[in-house]
């Protein structure tokens, strides 16, 4: 079995539910985080204007600790959380590469933020109405 | 590559944050947390806090940098009472960057 974090964009949440619903691997958690990758949030001005007329995330960016440091002098360039939804889900070892492609496949628009996915091994998995241990 | 999941005092994330982006991991993801220890929270006078609140970051390093971001953690986390966290760390198989599709290992 294979633990799937998938960190995407909140926008495309409902989407990516879908069509992992359509493969049959609808079961995960959801949480909502804040994060930033090694782009230190940054949001090239260039795609800026383009991505703030779709992404409902672009607006709500919070400070990190380097801009609250940073206040009172210049700054060079915003270092930013951008809001993200993470996605975790067990699946089979046949099925995780099937879940990854779907991901991708909903998820990428070519600009920064597109996300992460993360594939860790798990060894056990027990249901907790029956106890079997299995998925 | 690993993942790093450190369950830290709120109070110290700016202070490990900071310190992560000056040694050159500014890629993590946040998210508050609501938990207990060993100790099943804390007993204030009459109060029992049964649960606390605390940060967890997750943070996917390269295997040979884990024990740097580790040491990292600990030393600006670390107040030397109870309820200072944990670090957990497990492998990752793979890790996709969804805008390029490129695979690391």
């Amino acid at each position: 079995m294979k633990e799937i974090w998938a960190i995407i964009r909140k926008e495309k949440y409902a989407e990516t539910k879908r069509a992992l619903d359509a493969i049959g691997c609808g079961a995960m958690s959801v949480h909502s985080v804040w994060g930033r990758g090694r782009q230190g949030g940054f949001i090239m001005s260039d795609v800026e204007s383009e991505i703030s007329s779709y992404s409902t995330s672009a607006p709500r960016l919070v400070p990190t600790p380097s801009t609250l440091a940073l206040e009172g002098a210049t700054l060079t360039k915003p270092v930013v959380y951008v809001p993200k939804k993470l996605l975790v889900m067990v699946v089979p070892d046949e099925k995780a590469d099937k879940v990854i492609e779907t991901i991708i496949q909903v998820n990428r628009t070519g600009n920064y933020g597109d996300g992460k996915v993360f594939v860790i091994p798990v060894e056990e998995a027990i249901t907790v109405r029956t106890g079997k241990r299995e998925l | 590559m690993k993942l790093v999941r450190a369950f830290i005092r709120p109070e110290k994330e700016q202070e490990v944050v900071l310190a992560l982006e000056g040694a050159g991991f500014p890629a993590l993801t946040k998210m508050s947390a609501m938990g207990r220890g060993k100790q099943k929270g804390l007993k204030v006078g009459d109060i029992v806090y049964e649960e606390l609140p605390k940060t967890l970051l997750l943070i996917a390093v390269k295997d040979e940098e884990a024990d740097k971001v580790v040491s990292i953690i600990m030393e600006r986390a670390r107040t030397g009472n109870i309820g200072d966290g944990k670090i957990f760390i497990s492998p990752i198989e793979k890790v996709i960057t969804v805008r390029t599709g490129e695979v690391e290992l």
